[in-house]
């Protein structure tokens, strides 16, 4: 019972990354149609920024604000330099520009940075545990757990009450109308880059801190697992992107967990598997996007 | 027909420059080289290419391999795509390659052999430590200490320790993270100990929580827990163990001899790790760590730069003992080179499959970011596990 609890909390603290980053695709792809695949590198981005502030002294706390900072830059200098002149573009575009922009920044990173992986030592304090009762439960996980839920009450708090908040909702139901009734577009999109990359940043900090290395790839794979949480959770759907999330990261955590040993091989395959059934028993995602993007 | 008379002389003028292009061709050996300059073998193609290429720029000084004969570079970035690889091999050899260096890892290097197979190329991996990448054919080698002789190594030294039992953790998405801890449970339970569990995981897994849960639940818990993962999972891997508390010894392959694990701090402070070599005062490593960075400014932090040193220095022994540069023969040297000079360490390949012979070093990493040498030993080949 105590390792299926610690198992729970284990799926819930990867479940939070993915659902923040696939919140951060979600916010993009319902404005501007744009499954941004260099939201990986934006991520890592926010690591080399955690790094590079401790390399040059700066206590933990102000480099972990430091990579959340470094993310939200990037987010909108990509949005800028890259995507605004791509608006408009048909999705395929829009995709294959986003590769093009991951790879560039992954070379960038290899070439300026290191290929190596780079190491973030933070207090050992922070790789402690605390007792519930019977159960032993880490810090960064637990820390993990209640940043993520108040990263989601803060960007729910911002699309509901405020301007800028509802002028996003706004765009991703019709940019056009958007425009027409006065509302500066390249705020509004470029708004939603800057939250997108910090919800990119507030995971780069939780990877970090929890992995203790940052790499040219270290975005990449956590993304591929968060657009496939956006796709189970209905393309588009910002709901279904949390949802998505979670359910990707419960499925990778008890597969580990409890698989048996002959099929834990193929771990991947059945998660996989498993996204694939429910997407047959439910196309559209499992909270579709009101406007129907199908998966 | 005095076009013909034209044609006839441009081509025969052309063949004399051919012919004498090929002479100045001879009077050089060429070395093509793979190595990724992106991608995940970046980090250990990189900095023994770039050891390589220091001691080859030092050989040429003094005149070329054994004085004599100047070596030219072909080098080739993979991308550690393995269908690069492929492209680029058959690339160097079209434009004339005699030997080839292939990427630090088993599976390029496989695929590169494959091609340097027809012509039997002699091939050596910069630093692939998995066994089974010589099984392709005669004229590939290894040129760092193999898994099995590692794993053999670490084994004897964790049965002197007083540990008996172990928690396997090994990824079967490469030859190298499969392999190691594989041979480490048969060479520990050949000495009388045992493998209490084993935990797969993926390359680049995002999370190793699960795993982690798994192994602070078993009953009884084991001595200690060996791993051959590399960057950047076993940083994933020893923070969330001793994040949840666990204090297991762990120990490793030579892939955790790196600035990057080392400076993680106190969460690896006694994580025990296998490795090619140590620079010890006065020894030939350090002349070559002072050597390399009076000359480039970097100091060689891990073991891939002396590696790709020693290489240099294996290439010019058997063209040596070859006295030839016909591939076949340097093959034939090399695989029966006994008690090879090397920087890192000595090297036989006589009575081998091809995997050199070479001593292992074991050192456990400090908290404060350096290492400290525990020992040296070399295996015992009649009682190394078998690919």
């Amino acid at each position: 019972m105590e390792t299926l609890v610690q198992q729970v909390v284990n799926a819930v603290s990867l479940g939070g990354v993915y659902a923040m980053l696939a919140l951060g695709l979600a916010i993009v792809f319902s404005i501007v149609r744009l499954i941004n695949f260099a939201h990986g590198e934006v991520m890592t981005f926010g690591g080399y920024g955690v790094f590079l502030a401790l390399a040059f002294g700066a206590p933990p706390l102000a480099a972990l604000a430091t990579g959340v900072g470094a993310a939200v830059a990037m987010a909108l200098a990509l949005e800028r330099a890259a995507f605004r002149a791509m608006r408009g573009a048909d999705v395929v575009t829009l995709l294959i520009t986003s590769f093009a922009v991951s790879e560039i920044l992954k070379v960038l990173f290899q070439n300026g940075i290191s290929a190596r992986p780079v190491p973030i030592s933070l207090p050992q304090s922070w790789s402690g545990t605390w007792r519930l009762g019977e159960l032993t439960i880490g810090v960064a996980p637990t820390v993990s757990i209640f940043v993520t839920l108040a990263a989601f009450a803060g960007l729910t708090l911002i699309l509901r009450r405020t301007t800028v908040g509802v002028a996003m909702r706004a765009a991703a139901e019709d940019l056009e109308m958007l425009q027409l009734l006065g509302v500066r577009a390249n705020r509004v999109v470029a708004t939603a880059f800057a939250l997108s990359g910090l919800l990119a940043g507030v995971a780069a900090v939780i990877w970090t801190a929890q992995r203790g290395s940052v790499d040219p790839m270290m975005g990449f794979f956590p993304v591929l697992k968060a657009f496939i949480a956006t796709v189970l959770g209905g393309l588009g759907s910002l709901g279904g992107a949390v949802l998505g999330g979670f359910a990707v990261g419960f499925l990778e955590v008890m597969a580990q967990a409890f698989l048996p040993p002959a099929l834990a091989p193929y771990r991947d395959a059945v998660v996989l598997a498993a996204v694939i059934a429910a997407l047959l028993a439910r196309p559209d995602g499992l909270l579709p996007a009101r406007r129907g993007e199908r998966s | 027909m005095k076009t013909s008379i034209m044609a006839l002389a441009a081509a025969g003028a052309l063949a004399g420059a051919l012919a004498a292009g090929a002479a100045v061709a001879q009077e050089e050996y060429v070395v093509g080289v793979m190595s990724a300059q992106s991608g995940y073998l970046a980090p250990y193609d990189m900095p023994a290419y770039a050891g390589f290429r220091f001691c080859v720029d030092e050989i040429n000084a003094k005149g070329g391999l054994n004085g004599a004969l100047p070596v030219r570079l072909i080098v080739k970035d993979t991308r550690s795509d393995i269908a690069e690889s492929v492209k680029v091999v058959q690339e160097m050899l079209d434009d004339g390659a005699q030997f080839i260096v292939s990427s630090a890892d088993a599976d390029p290097t496989i695929a590169a052999a494959q091609i340097t197979a027809a012509d039997g190329v002699p091939t050596m991996t910069f630093a692939g430590t998995a066994p089974v990448l010589t099984q392709v054919g005669p004229h590939v080698f290894g040129s760092y200490p193999a898994d099995n002789q590692q794993a053999a190594v670490l084994a004897d030294y964790a049965h002197a320790e007083g540990l008996r039992s172990v928690w396997l953790v090994k990824s079967p998405d490469s030859a190298y993270t499969l392999g190691g801890p594989e041979y480490f449970g048969e060479a520990f339970e050949a000495l009388g100990g045992a493998v209490l569990g084993t935990s797969l995981y993926s390359l680049n897994q995002p999370d190793f929580s699960a795993i982690v849960t798994t192994i602070k639940a078993a009953d009884p818990q084991p001595d200690v827990i060996v791993t051959w993962a590399w960057e950047p999972d076993f940083p994933a891997f020893i923070k969330a163990l001793r994040g949840a508390g666990v204090e297991t010894k762990v120990m490793g392959g030579d892939v955790l001899d790196t600035p990057t694990v080392r400076g993680l701090g106190p969460v690896v402070d006694g994580v025990v790790h296998t490795s090619g070599g140590f620079p010890q005062e006065g020894s030939a490593y350090a002349d070559f760590i002072d050597r390399f960075e009076a000359a480039t400014g970097v100091v060689p932090d891990n073991n891939y730069y002396v590696n790709g040193c020693d290489i240099a220095g294996m290439i010019e022994q058997a063209v040596a003992a070859a006295g030839s540069t016909d591939p076949q023969a340097v093959t034939a040297a090399m695989a029966e080179i006994e008690d090879g000079e090397g920087v890192m360490s000595d090297f036989t390949f006589k009575g081998t499959d091809r995997m050199p012979l070479r001593e292992v070093v074991v050192a456990r990493i400090t908290g404060d970011g350096g290492k400290e040498f525990v020992k040296r030993a070399m295996a015992d080949p009649a009682t190394l596990p078998q690919p």
